[in-house]
C-alpha cells in the first residue's frame, strides 16, 4: 500500500521462480500513484480501431436498432413473427436473455463480495456495467413486444383521473416492479464504490474531462466519516441486491409458469431453473468482457491476470453442472408423467424440425463445458474461455427460445400448432448486442472500469507467510 | 363477491350440438360481419393470424375408405375463471359481473398478449396490424360495434351489443328479458340451427335444458375454467358423424 | 480564547501516520479535533482512531418499512380504490402481495441506503473543500486544529513522526 511498496511475490520478494509463478494479483502491489496511472492511461488511449468500431456499431444500431424498431412500431407487430399460438416471439427470449447477462454483474459484484472471495476485486465495476446495460436492453426488449408501446406507462402504477392501477395479480404487474427494483439498485451498485475512483480521476484530470468527473464525485475526499458511510452502505446493497437478483429472475420465470394450462410451461422448478440459467449464462458473458478488456485495452493485463480467467473457468463448470441438474429435473418429470400435450411438446422438441435447436442447448452448455472446463491447461488459456463463454450464451439463447416460442407451437388445441417463422425480432435483436456492445466500449473511455481502491485494499490484506518450507498466501481481515 | 371458492353464478350461455354442424361457416361469417372481424388476407391467415371468432375446426378421422370429418366450432367460452384474466397486467381482460361474461377492454389493452398465451382454448385473437378496409367495404362497419386498431386483442363477446340492446328493450318494456330473444350472429345465422343461446340461470331455458343433455360436455373441463360454452356430441347414434 | 489554526500534515505511510496520530494525543488533541483523510478506507484500530459508526443501516431499515407501506398499497390498496375482479380470483390475494411487498421493500432499502449515503456524508459538496490531490494516489492526510501559538510545536512533533509536509489546510475547490 502507498509509496513504500515491498513486492511480495517474484524474485525480488526472495522467492524462486519454481515458488512462485508471479500471477496473483494481490500479492503484487504496485505504488496506488502507478496504478491510478494504469487505470487512467486505459480511459485515455484509443487506437484507430477504438474509433472504426465505434463508428460501425453506431450504424448497426441505427440500422437494426432505430430504424427497424421504428418500422415496427409504425407498422404493427404483423412484421415481427409472431403468430397464434406463439404470440410470444423472440423478443421475450432478448428480454430474458439480457436478464441473465444481467445477472453476471449481480453475481460476480454482490455474491462474490458477501463471500469474500478476493479474485473478485479488479473486475467488479467492468461486471456491474454488464448489469448496468443489459438492463437497458431488457426494458428495450420489453417494450418491442408490445402492441400498442406508446402506452406503456399503463404498467406504471401511479394514480391518474381513470382512476385505474395495474393488475397486481399479473405476473407482468410484477416484471415491472422487479425490473425497476433491479434497474434502480444495480444503477446505484454500481454508483457507491464508483465515487472513489472518481474522485481519483477528478484529481488527475483536466478540461472537459475534469469537469465531468467533478461533478460526478460529489466532492468526495476520502474523510473516515465518508468511508464509514460508503462501506456500510456497500454492504448492505451486496446482502441485499443477492435477493433482489434471486426474485427478478423467479418472477420473469413466472411470467411463463403462471400459464399453468401450458405444456411444458407449467412447471413448478422455472423459477431455480431461471435463476441459475441465468447466472450460468452471466458469468459465460463475463468472461468474455474481461478478454475483451484484457486484450484491447491499455495497462488492463497488470489488473486481470490468468488466474481470474482459471477461477471463473471453474466458476462456469459449476454452473453448468447446476444447469444441467434443473434442464433435467424441467424435462424428466413431464417424460415420465404421461400428460399426452406435454408428451406431444417433447416429441416435438426432440424429433421435429427444430431438433437442432435441444442439440444446441445441450451441447453449447452441458457437453463443452464438461469437456473442457476441468482442463486446467484451457482454463488457464483466456482465448478458449472466450470462446467457451460464448457458446454458453449462445446455448442459453437458444435454451430460452426453447422454452417460449418453441413450446408455446403445441398446446392443447391441435388445430392451431404452427412454427414459428422470426421476421424483423432478427435485426432488432442483432440492434440490441451492438447497443450493449457500444455503450460498454463508451462507458470503458469515461469512467475507470477497474476500482483501484479495492485493489488497494485487498492488496493490503495479503501477505506471504513462512510455513515450513513454503511460502503462504495468508489474507487478514481488517473489516 | 365471488371468491375462489364459490362458483360464480353463470348468466349467458351456448350450447353447440356438433352432432348437428356441418362446418359451412356460415357463423364464422355472420359474425365477421357483425362485429367488424378485418380482413387479414391469405398470407396472414396461412401464418396463423386469421381473426375469426369463431373458428370451425375440422379434424378427419379414419383412413381411407373409412373417413369421416368431425366439424368443432371454437370460440371463447367465456370462463366462470377465466385464465386470461388475471395475469393482464392493465386490467384489459375482466370479467362482467352483471353478465358473467369475459369482456375485452379494447381501449386499455397494451398488447402484451399474456391472455392469449394463457387461453387454453386459443381463441383469442390479436390485431397484428391496421387491416385496410378499402371503400365501399367501409360501408358495411356495424355501427354498434368498435373498430379495433393495430395492438390491441380481441375476441368474442357473445355478441355483447345484442344482449345489451335486448336487456335494454325489455327493462324499456319493463319486463324480463325472454328466452330466445337475443340471439348472437352465429346462432342466428347457423342453418342447422346447432348453436343455441340464452340465459343459463334460468333453469327453464332452451339453453338450459340442453346444457343438461347426456351428450353434453364441456371443452377442456379438467382445466377448471368453468366454461359457459357446452358442447353436444353423441356420435354417429345420434346421427351424428363418427 | 486563542485562535485556532487548521493544519494539515501528509504521510506516506500508515505507521508513520499512526504514531503522528498518537503524538497529537499526546500534545493534548481529542479525537474529535483530528480528522483522517486517505484514498482507501483503513480501518479505524489500525491509526489509532474511534470506531465510527453510521446511521445508515437505521435509514435502510426506514426505507423497508416504507417500501413495504408502498407495496400493501399496490396491493390491497388499489383493489379496494377499484375493485375489478379477474379470473375467479379473490379480490385481496395474498401471494402476489407477498410478491409486491418483498420487492418494493428491497427497493425502499436500497434507495435510502443509497440516499443516507450521501446525506449522511453531506455531499454533494462542490464548494472549497480541504484536501491534497495526492490523497487520491495512496498518501494519508491527518487534519487537525490547533491553537496558533503552539503551532511550531505540533508541526516538529509531526516532521518528527515521518509527515512528509506540515501546512496549513487551503480549502479548494476539487
Amino acid at each position: 500500500m502507498a509509496v513504500t511498496a515491498k513486492p511480495l511475490s517474484g524474485p525480488a520478494a526472495g522467492l524462486s521462480e519454481r515458488d512462485d509463478p508471479g500471477e496473483h494479483l494481490m500479492l503484487d502491489p504496485r505504488p496506488r500513484g502507478e496504478m491510478n496511472s494504469l487505470v487512467m492511461e486505459s480511459m485515455h488511449a484509443t487506437s484507430w480501431r477504438f474509433w472504426a468500431v465505434t463508428a460501425l456499431l453506431v450504424l448497426v444500431v441505427a440500422v437494426c436498432l432505430v430504424a427497424a424498431w421504428g418500422y415496427l412500431i409504425a407498422n404493427g407487430l404483423g412484421v415481427s413473427g409472431a403468430n397464434r399460438p406463439s404470440y410470444w416471439e423472440m423478443f421475450l427470449v432478448n428480454t430474458v436473455f439480457w436478464i441473465g447477462i444481467a445477472h453476471a454483474g449481480t453475481f460476480v459484484s454482490a455474491l462474490l463480495r458477501v463471500l469474500k472471495v478476493e479474485f473478485r476485486r479488479p473486475f467488479t465495476r467492468a461486471a456491474e456495467l454488464m448489469t448496468a446495460f443489459a438492463l437497458i436492453n431488457v426494458g428495450l426488449s420489453v417494450f418491442m413486444h408490445l402492441g400498442r408501446v406508446w402506452l406503456f406507462y399503463w404498467l406504471i402504477p401511479y394514480p391518474n383521473e381513470r382512476g385505474l392501477w395495474p393488475n397486481f395479480h399479473s405476473p407482468l404487474a410484477w416484471d415491472f416492479l422487479a425490473i425497476s427494483t433491479y434497474l434502480v439498485a444495480s444503477t446505484m451498485y454500481l454508483i457507491l464504490p464508483l465515487i472513489p475512483d472518481v474522485a481519483m480521476a477528478r484529481d488527475r484530470s483536466t478540461g472537459w474531462r475534469k469537469l465531468l468527473y467533478r461533478i460526478l464525485a460529489v466532492g468526495f475526499r476520502g474523510t473516515e466519516s465518508e468511508w464509514v458511510h460508503l462501506k456500510t452502505a456497500m454492504n448492505i446493497f451486496a446482502f441485499t441486491v443477492l435477493p433482489i437478483m434471486f426474485t427478478v429472475s423467479t418472477i420473469v420465470s413466472w411470467d411463463f409458469a403462471m400459464a399453468s394450462n401450458r405444456p411444458g410451461w407449467s412447471s413448478s422448478i422455472f423459477g431455480p431453473y431461471f435463476v441459475v440459467g441465468a447466472v450460468h449464462s452471466g458469468i459465460g458473458a463475463v468472461v468474455m468482457v474481461l478478454y475483451v478488456i484484457r486484450k484491447t485495452m491499455k495497462s488492463m493485463n497488470y489488473f486481470i491476470r490468468i488466474e481470474h480467467f482459471d477461477a471463473l473457468g471453474k466458476l462456469m463448470l459449476v454452473m453448468s453442472i447446476l444447469w444441467a441438474y434443473f434442464f433435467f429435473n424441467d424435462y424428466m418429470v413431464p417424460w415420465y408423467g404421461g400428460d399426452a400435450f406435454a408428451k406431444a411438446l417433447q416429441k416435438f422438441i426432440e424429433s421435429g424440425p427444430l431438433s437442432w435447436i435441444l442439440f444446441t442447448v445441450v451441447l453449447c452448455n452441458a457437453v463443452i463445458p464438461w469437456l473442457t472446463l476441468w482442463n486446467k491447461k484451457i482454463r488457464r488459456f483466456p482465448g478458449a474461455l472466450f470462446v467457451i463463454g460464448l457458446l454458453i450464451n449462445v446455448g442459453m439463447w437458444f435454451e430460452r427460445y426453447m422454452i417460449i416460442p418453441l413450446s408455446l407451437t403445441i398446446n392443447r388445441m391441435p388445430f392451431t400448432w404452427r412454427i414459428y417463422v422470426p421476421k424483423v425480432e432478427i435485426p432488432l435483436t442483432v440492434g440490441t448486442i451492438a447497443l450493449f456492445i457500444l455503450l460498454y466500449m463508451v462507458a470503458s473511455r469515461l469512467i475507470p472500469l477497474v476500482p483501484v481502491w479495492e485493489v488497494q485494499e485487498g492488496q493490503m490484506m495479503h501477505s506471504l507467510r513462512k510455513v515450513g518450507k513454503a511460502m503462504a498466501t495468508s489474507t487478514t481481515e481488517i473489516e | 363477491m365471488p371468491t375462489n371458492s364459490e362458483q360464480p353464478q353463470a348468466k349467458w350461455g351456448m350450447v353447440i350440438d356438433q352432432d348437428l354442424c356441418t362446418g359451412c361457416q356460415a357463423c364464422v361469417t355472420a359474425c365477421a360481419m357483425e362485429n367488424n372481424i378485418s380482413f387479414v388476407g391469405e398470407e396472414d391467415a396461412g401464418y396463423g393470424r386469421s381473426m375469426q371468432w369463431m373458428r370451425i375446426e375440422r379434424f378427419w378421422t379414419g383412413s381411407y375408405p373409412e373417413v369421416t370429418t368431425g366439424f368443432q366450432p371454437m370460440l371463447c367460452q367465456q370462463c366462470g375463471e377465466a385464465p386470461c384474466e388475471p395475469v393482464c397486467p392493465v386490467y384489459a381482460s375482466v370479467h362482467s359481473e352483471s353478465e358473467q361474461i369475459n369482456v375485452q377492454v379494447y381501449n386499455r389493452c397494451v398488447g402484451t398478449r399474456y391472455c392469449a398465451n394463457n387461453c387454453p382454448y386459443q381463441v383469442r385473437e390479436f390485431n397484428w396490424r391496421d387491416y385496410p378496409r378499402p371503400e365501399p367495404l367501409n360501408n358495411q362497419l356495424n355501427p354498434d360495434v368498435t373498430v379495433r386498431r393495430r395492438g390491441v386483442m380481441e375476441k368474442c363477446t357473445f355478441c355483447v351489443q345484442r344482449i345489451r340492446r335486448g336487456e335494454d328493450q325489455a327493462a324499456a318494456e319493463g319486463r324480463e328479458v325472454l328466452d330466445g330473444e337475443v340471439l348472437p350472429a352465429c346462432a342466428q345465422a347457423c342453418p342447422a340451427n346447432a348453436i343455441t343461446f340464452g340465459q343459463l340461470d334460468d333453469p327453464q331455458s332452451r339453453v338450459s335444458q340442453m346444457a343438461r343433455s347426456e351428450r353434453g360436455y364441456k371443452q377442456l373441463e379438467d382445466l377448471g375454467t368453468l366454461p359457459r360454452v357446452t358442447y353436444l356430441k353423441g356420435g354417429s347414434s345420434h346421427g351424428g358423424n363418427g | 480564547m486563542a485562535e485556532t489554526i487548521t493544519l494539515l500534515a501528509l504521510f506516506e505511510d500508515l505507521e508513520p501516520a499512526a504514531e503522528g496520530i498518537e503524538r497529537l494525543h499526546t500534545l493534548g488533541l481529542a479525537d474529535e479535533q483530528i480528522n483522517v483523510i486517505s484514498g482507501i478506507p483503513v480501518m479505524e484500530r489500525i491509526l489509532g482512531r474511534p470506531k465510527q459508526h453510521s446511521k445508515i443501516p437505521l435509514l435502510a431499515l426506514a426505507g423497508a418499512v416504507g417500501g413495504a407501506g408502498l407495496g400493501l398499497f399496490f396491493a390491497y390498496g388499489t383493489p379496494l380504490l377499484f375493485p375489478v375482479y379477474v379470473g375467479g380470483q379473490g379480490l385481496l390475494p395474498v401471494p402476489p402481495a407477498i410478491i409486491v411487498v418483498t420487492e418494493l421493500a428491497l427497493l425502499g432499502l436500497l434507495v435510502f441506503t443509497f440516499l443516507g449515503v450521501f446525506f449522511e456524508s453531506y455531499l454533494p459538496a462542490y464548494g472549497p473543500l480541504d484536501y491534497v490531490p495526492g490523497i487520491s494516489d495512496g498518501k494519508i492526510a491527518v487534519l487537525f486544529s490547533c491553537p496558533a501559538g503552539e503551532r511550531k510545536k505540533f508541526v516538529e512533533a509531526l516532521t518528527a513522526s515521518g509527515a512528509e509536509s506540515v501546512k496549513p489546510a487551503e480549502a479548494q475547490k476539487l
